[in-house]
């Protein structure tokens, strides 16, 4: 079967003009040269990768995946989709290292270490001997930020609570009126940040929406990333098996995780070829929450009973949001509330990239990259910044000591609502 | 969300319509598909290749000329253009210098002299003028820059006729080792040590050859580039002046970020990495062309559509990406499909010979406009009354022949900024 992905991105490889825009703005080659550049182990380096060949050169490892290099190419090579195909193919040929198959697995670790034993697993992770331990064992460096896990699940929380609304009927409203959205949490809202998803239903039902928790799993990306595209594809295929039915009825899929829903949007089918009408439906039906609220407010359906927040806070559109390329739906939404304002970062990338700066032999460039995000941070003065992205909003908040949350969360906020 | 105005395409002309509209207090997206023209070009501005009166030139040529852009947009445009920008690059602490009346002669990286009007102050001690004054020059790089021989420039510029020499100097130490492109070089400019080094060794040179300037290539810093050489020229104890690179070009990423940071100033936005492909006229019927209500833009999954009021397309001619070529022998327009300008057939696009001294006809195809630039169909009817067309995309003229690229930009983009 001919792969049409496979043939678009390799004719997308005579667009490219050698004139290094990507390599300029590509934010690890700026601080290290076991990266040379996008354009070297992209289009270039492409030439050289055969079926049946041994891959020419492993650098392309040290590529973090933030797609600057898309977004800044004036001729449309798509170089970031190039890398992680040559990723792909370097781990198919020579195997995946433990510490990635570990790390790659972030909901199985999720399952594990959330629930009423969680504070001792969090004291397990931030004890300076274990850490080291597993830096010298696991190669996992010492002081990448880990999440800590939440002492319940988001979906025990969600159950618990459509129980006591069943007590309750007068709570939550017939379903047959209602609009309806599947909500898509993803693995760090279930098992380290539930707030974020209670903020999300919560915004959610405050637009007159029934939020339907669906039957989900890992979207794959952390298995994408690590070139694990065999165990991604499964990942993938269940979760359209899940989301279909609810897709095929009209019903969006929403999401709070920007990494989640460009996986399920772009990322899992174009990287995996996976072409099938099923998955391109599940894509097309696949939103970013304020992807969705920001098209509920150009309709003017937008609930704006905003009350006024008089705060000034840096946000951060993480790179996985600019790569779905959709402007700044959160500057747009948020924009509504009255005396709220937001700093936009300019910064290109925050260098955690999922996985890629708790790598050991990677941190250091993660935190090199982060610097000029850093820096923005710690220079607002504010108390808290905004983020989309949790291993972001993580890394952010490690390297400044800033407390970081998701926009939703501010939204929920403006809406009054108590949490 | 909604926009007064929408300009599409981030090079000069984009930016400076971007910047006039939004000082005229509207609200303006920027929608580009990547990093501009303005990353592989000098970073000077050319008027037009013609004598020593480039403005008195342009001002003949708009009269014996009435559809060349700078006819249409008028020689008083392009003079208040060429001060908007300089003031923008003046703000950015990055001063363009020169006279519309007069013309600059400027050292290639060939060691040719190029004919320009507005260069950044920091070339500008390499004018031929001032290299003509008697006392000898150096020309120093560094081998680890691909494509700048120093000791090619000054040989080409002896047999010219001027006292100048050329070495390489030492790379100091740095924790780089293979990559060096021009913006790697920019950032290790703005490392103090690094400067030290460079200036300890030019330093050295200037004592024992006596040279009174020193030209360099245009990497000597991105954000902080007056700065970087201000403290060169002290620490050589000459003048400096830089010489543009192939691309990517610094001095032009410098121009992109000077004017971008003008526009932000204003109010304006910019969303790059997003290819705008097609438009949505309304029906409503105006007696002057359609209106136009909406573009849409490449984006994960679907399109994101976009509406303003009014419109400016700025996506440059055949090098720029504005115009494509189609494998069925037609020239395309990209972003809304309007009709082109060009040969009637494939086989009328270029003169058989490569040097042919009239050029070739197809870099003149383009989008012909009316005075308000407003596209227009092969019947001279008006297709969009809300739309203004500037810079490369427009049809007849020849930007790289006749010198006058980044001036047609300014001319017309300032044009469609006060319309």
């Amino acid at each position: 079967m001919i792969d049409h992905i496979e043939l678009s991105l390799t004719q997308s490889l005579d667009h490219c003009i050698k004139c290094n825009i990507c390599t300029a703005a590509c934010p690890v080659a700026a601080v290290t040269d076991k990266f040379p550049g996008p354009k070297y182990v992209g289009p270039q380096a492409q030439r050289f990768r055969h079926d049946r060949q041994p891959s020419p050169d492993s650098s392309v490892d040290y590529c973090s995946g933030c797609r600057v290099c898309n977004q800044v190419c004036p001729t449309g090579v798509r170089i970031a989709e190039l890398n992680a195909r040559a990723r792909g193919q370097i781990v198919a040929e020579r195997g995946m290292p433990l510490r990635n198959r570990l790390i790659a697995r972030s909901e199985l670790i999720g399952r594990l270490s959330c629930g009423p034993h969680a504070p001792l697993v969090n004291f397990g992770l931030s004890f300076k001997p274990a850490r080291w331990l597993i830096d010298l064992v696991m190669k996992i460096h010492r002081d990448a930020p880990l999440p800590r896990a939440s002492t319940y699940s988001f979906r025990s929380w969600f159950k618990r609570r459509r129980r006591t609304a069943d007590r309750r009927p007068s709570a939550v409203s017939p379903s047959s009126e209602k609009r309806q959205v599947v909500y898509f949490h993803g693995c760090s809202t279930n098992y380290y940040e539930p707030r974020v998803g209670k903020a999300a239903v919560a915004v959610l039902e405050r637009n007159g929406f029934e939020v339907i928790l669906a039957e989900q799993n890992c979207c794959g990306l952390p298995l994408i990333s690590n070139g694990d595209f065999a165990t991604a594809r499964k990942y993938h295929e269940a979760n359209v098996r899940k989301l279909l039915p609810y897709v095929r009825q009209g019903i969006p899929v929403v999401g709070t995780s920007t990494s989640c829903t460009l996986t399920l949007k772009e990322e899992a089918p174009e990287i995996l070829g996976l072409t099938s009408d099923d998955v391109l439906a599940v894509a097309k039906g696949t939103y970013d929450i304020f992807e969705f609220l920001r098209e509920l407010a150009e309709r003017d359906e937008l609930n704006t009973e905003f009350r006024p927040l008089e705060r000034e806070l840096p946000y951060h559109p993480p790179c996985q949001y600019r790569a779905h390329r959709l402007g700044r739906p959160v500057l747009d939404v948020l924009s509504l509330v009255p005396g709220l304002k937001l700093m936009e970062s300019r910064a290109d990338c925050c260098g955690i990239a999922g996985t890629y700066g708790l790598k050991t032999e990677k941190y250091q460039i993660a935190m090199d990259v982060g610097a000029g995000l850093f820096e923005f941070v710690r220079g607002s003065g504010a108390e808290l910044a905004l983020c989309d992205s949790e291993t972001c909003r993580w890394q952010i908040t490690h390297a400044t000591g800033v407390p970081s949350q998701h926009p939703i969360e501010i939204l929920a906020e403006a809406y009054g609502i108590e949490r | 969300m909604n926009y007064d105005t929408i300009v599409i395409g981030a090079g000069i002309a984009g930016l400076m319509a971007a910047l006039g509209r939004a000082e005229r207090g509207e609200r303006v997206l920027v929608l580009a598909k990547g990093h501009g023209t303005t990353h592989w070009a000098s970073g000077c501005i050319d008027l037009l290749d013609a004598g020593d009166d480039p403005l008195g030139a342009v001002e003949r040529l708009a009269a014996e000329r009435p559809d060349h852009p700078y006819a249409l947009a008028g020689a008083a445009a392009l003079e208040r253009g060429l001060e908007r920008l300089r003031a923008a690059c003046e703000a950015a602490g990055y001063p363009l210098v020169g006279s519309p009346r007069r013309t600059l002669l400027l050292p290639t990286a060939m060691g040719a002299l190029r004919p320009t009007v507005l260069v950044p102050a920091t070339m500008a001690a390499g004018e031929s003028r001032q290299l003509a004054d008697g006392r000898p020059t150096l020309i120093a790089g560094l081998r680890e820059l691909r494509d700048f021989y120093p000791p090619m420039i000054a040989a080409n510029l002896r047999a010219q006729g001027f006292a100048v020499d050329g070495v390489y100097l030492r790379l100091p130490p740095t924790d780089r080792s293979k990559e060096f492109g021009p913006m790697i070089y920019a950032r290790l400019f703005e490392r103090e040590e690094f400067r030290a080094e460079i200036g300890r060794q030019l330093a050295e040179h200037v004592r024992r050859g006596g040279y009174a300037r020193v030209g360099l290539p245009a990497v000597l810093g991105l954000r902080r580039a007056s700065e970087v050489v201000r403290d060169l020229q002290d620490r050589a104890g000459a003048l400096i002046f830089e010489i543009p690179t192939l691309p990517t070009s610094v001095p032009g990423a410098r121009l992109f970020h000077a004017l971008e940071e003008a526009l932000r100033a204003a109010g304006g936005r910019l969303q790059i990495g997003s290819f705008v492909q097609r438009g949505e006229a309304s029906d409503q019927e105006t007696g002057e062309g359609a209106v136009l209500v909406a573009v849409y833009s490449e984006a994960a999954a679907r399109e994101q559509r976009h509406g303003a009021r009014r419109w400016v397309l700025a996506t440059g001619g055949v090098a720029g990406g504005g115009l494509r070529a189609e494998h069925t022998g037609e020239l395309r327009e990209t972003a809304l499909g309007l009709p082109v300008r060009a040969p009637a057939s494939r086989a009328e696009w270029l003169a058989p010979r490569f040097l042919a001294e009239g050029g070739h006809p197809v870099f003149s195809a383009g989008i012909a406009v009316d005075a308000a630039l407003r596209p227009l169909d092969a019947a001279g009817r008006v297709v969009y009354s809300n739309v203004a067309v500037v810079g490369g995309a427009l049809a007849g003229f020849d930007p790289i022949r006749e010198g006058c690229l980044e001036g047609v930009a300014v001319a017309t983009g300032y044009a469609a900024g006060q319309l």
